[in-house]
């Protein structure tokens, strides 16, 4: 239903402020949400693979498809307004393109989740590949569900919570599926149209972010990073080398001087 | 004596590990995952050993000697191989060597995602870039940058996102513990290193593929014509060729699919001794009938040769050939035709304006299927607007006329009901004319009744 704006003069451009902000916060805590499922599909079928994993892939699966329907129904709404200002619009349409990206992720990760419960059933635990993770996602999840903390204590999930999530899961898949070909009916945005605002290299993150996130990247071969590695080996024997060394000549002193 | 003992385990049951293998070395994925499943079996599989990076201990490493202990086969260097090749294992310390050593170095399992969405999905890789980007601050591989780029101007329309999600899930791995951050990272540096496509280059498919690009928009690019001038142009196509159409005219001796009679096939074969008139005639309707008539084509050959201009045609040939041949002989086939036909003191030396022949020279170098059509388009147009119309006048094509054989039409049977028919069904002008007559009684015959719907 288009909206009829009968106000004229500041309140107008406020109203649509508003909008444009509440679209911007829905479509970045869906990616964020998205991110999170990604995450946790990654464990599927390793060792931590578990029927808590499976609660918290819902739980975030939950969460994504809420906050889809209401940008969907937010964005439509305001994309088929023939009255928006120009610039307005291309915002929308920014968000619109967003959306539409993030909601292919989630379908792509949710097929992929589908199909590796398929082969990896957890009635079998011994037919989960070991791969070297140990914790769970249960951070990840909090992260996704914006909770501080997931429950404490797991919740008691039932053991035929697997087949349950599998037609579920066949009925989200092909909900999402409907949700993307209708919103190609209903509004036509041309992407090929639509500028991003961002630089081509993203910033790197905030210095403390990125300096924790450097260290942990595994040892590539570029010729860079081997003196590096050696060079703080050498460094940590030497520390230790002068600590021995000070505490022997603090002993022999004391057995001297004693 | 530890490993003493170790290695005599390892020995003994590599013979039913080896059983396993066997049957399932050759099949669908899930097959192999059993076999995954097998060698990471506690009591029956291999020893798995904690992998020490600076600080991090993380579990479920081997070495590859250890894999290839498993299987005491000659096959099983290669199997281990195929199963990092395809990722089910990757190596740990060198990850961009897709090899399995036997040696000390690590490897450790993944699990493979079995099926891929069908559309091809660019987020992935420039999702994957992004972060790696923002993780080592710029300092990509040069295959990864350009990899980059082409990403970024395919899908630049969604650049904001592949940003800011890759920026979350930068954040969602924060709130993993370390060692499983590093699993995670390697988990998708393997996956990408062995799904790398290939790095593109101007390939002479391209040149190949933007020549024939540039045909249609020649076409397309043509001037419109008013209907009612083509329409004029269609007609007299269609009137002369109103007899030589089978449908129209019939054809002579008689109708094979309805006579059983295979004659007008093989008097109109490709090669026969006396050709038939109508298809004498047709040669002089356009230079491109009788190029594409190989008869038609031998006798210009030999009226060219009687004019000593015969080297066009051999040219023109050579490179129709190369334009319809295959493609791993374009290479020598370029060259023989610049042996035979373009180099200076060449034997058929084909006398081609120099632009064209700079411009042909200069494709020699890197030649593909489209190079000569500039020389051959020249030449083309030198024999049909010199020695085609010399032809048509020349004694041989009157000759050839003169003696080609008009068939007869096959005689009708005794019986009238056995009569083999010459039209395989009326003709459509036929028919017309006795609508047309049906159409004048009925109006006769209705002119009296009032005027009401004529239709």
């Amino acid at each position: 239903m288009p909206l009829v704006n009968n106000k004229v003069g500041n309140d107008c451009t406020v109203g649509t402020d508003k909008t444009l902000a509440d679209g911007k916060d829905l479509v970045e805590s869906v990616i964020k949400v998205v991110a999170c499922y990604r995450h946790l599909a990654a464990c599927v079928g390793g060792c931590t693979d578990s029927l808590q994993l499976r609660d918290e892939l819902r739980q975030t699966r939950e969460k994504a498809l809420n906050l889809a329907e209401a940008i969907r129904l937010h964005l439509t709404s305001h994309l088929r307004d023939k009255s928006l200002p120009e610039d307005q619009r291309k915002e929308m349409e920014l968000l619109w393109v967003a959306f539409s990206s993030s909601l292919e992720l989630l379908h792509v990760d949710m097929c992929k989740v589908f199909s590796m419960g398929d082969n990896f059933s957890l009635a079998n635990t011994a037919s989960l590949v070991q791969t070297g993770l140990q914790g769970g996602g249960s951070e990840v999840a909090a992260r996704a569900l914006s909770l501080a903390d997931l429950n404490q204590e797991p919740p008691t999930l039932p053991a035929g919570l697997e087949s349950q999530e599998r037609s579920t899961m066949e009925q989200e898949i092909s909900q999402i599926d409907h949700m993307i070909d209708d919103m190609e009916k209903k509004v036509n945005v041309l992407r090929w149209m639509v500028e991003p605002r961002g630089p081509q290299y993203a910033d790197p993150l905030s210095s403390t972010e990125s300096a924790s996130l450097a260290l942990l990247s595994v040892d590539e071969e570029q010729p860079g990073h081997e003196p590096r590695c050696q060079r703080s080996l050498i460094f940590v024997f030497l520390l230790l080398f002068a600590v021995v060394l000070v505490a022997a000549t603090l002993s022999v002193c004391l057995v001297l001087f004693s | 004596m530890f490993t003493y003992v170790c290695v005599c385990v390892c020995v003994c049951v590599c013979v039913c590990v080896c059983v396993c293998v066997c049957v399932c070395v050759c099949v669908s994925p899930l097959q192999m995952e059993k076999v995954i499943v097998a060698m990471q079996d506690p009591d029956m599989g291999m020893k798995m050993r904690n992998q020490r990076l600076l600080i991090t201990v993380i579990p479920h490493a081997m070495t590859g000697v250890c894999v290839l202990l498993l299987w005491c086969s000659t096959e099983s260097l290669h199997l281990g191989n195929m199963l990092v090749k395809y990722g089910y294992i990757y190596p740990l310390k060198e990850p961009r060597c897709l090899v399995l050593r036997p040696d000390e170095s690590p490897y450790r399992f993944q699990v493979r995602p079995l099926s891929m969405s069908i559309l091809p999905t660019f987020y992935n890789p420039a999702i994957y870039l992004a972060k790696k980007n923002i993780r080592k601050q710029g300092e990509l591989m040069e295959y990864e940058k350009e990899r980059y780029s082409l990403l970024h101007k395919r899908i630049n329309h969604t650049w904001d996102f592949v940003v800011m999600q890759a920026r979350e899930q930068l954040r969602a791995s924060k709130q993993r513990r370390k060692a499983d951050r590093i699993v995670l990272e390697c988990q998708e540096q393997a996956y990408w290193l062995i799904n790398r496509p290939p790095v593109r280059s101007i390939t002479l498919h391209c040149i190949q593929l933007y020549c024939a690009i540039e045909a249609c928009r020649k076409a397309l690019g043509r001037n419109r014509v008013k209907s009612s001038i083509c329409l004029e142009g269609f007609l007299k196509y269609s009137e002369q060729y109103l007899n030589h159409d089978p449908i129209m005219q019939g054809c002579l001796p008689s109708n094979p699919w309805i006579s059983d009679d295979t004659a007008h096939w093989t008097m109109n074969a490709e090669i026969v001794p006396v050709p038939t008139r109508l298809r004498v005639e047709r040669w002089s309707f356009s230079f491109m009938e009788l190029l594409n008539d190989a008869m038609g084509r031998r006798e210009f050959m030999t009226y060219l040769e009687k004019e000593f201009s015969a080297e066009n045609l051999y040219f023109w040939q050579a490179c129709e050939d190369i334009r319809h041949g295959e493609s791993s002989k374009i290479v020598e086939k370029v060259e023989d035709i610049y042996k035979n036909f373009l180099a200076p003191g060449a034997a058929r030396w084909v006398n081609i304006d120099s632009k064209t022949m700079d411009k042909t020279l200069e494709g020699i170098k890197r030649p593909h299927r489209f190079v000569m059509d500039d020389a051959q388009m020249h030449i083309y147009f030198l024999m049909k607007k010199d020695s085609y119309p010399r032809y048509l006048k020349s004694d041989l094509y009157k000759n050839m006329l003169a003696k080609a054989i008009v068939p007869q039409e096959t005689k009708k049977s005794v019986f009238p009901f056995m009569r083999r028919q010459r039209h395989s069904s009326p003709s459509p002008a036929q028919t017309a004319t006795q609508a047309a007559e049906e159409e004048g009684l009925a109006k006769g015959a209705g002119a009296n009744s009032a005027a009401g719907s004529h239709f």
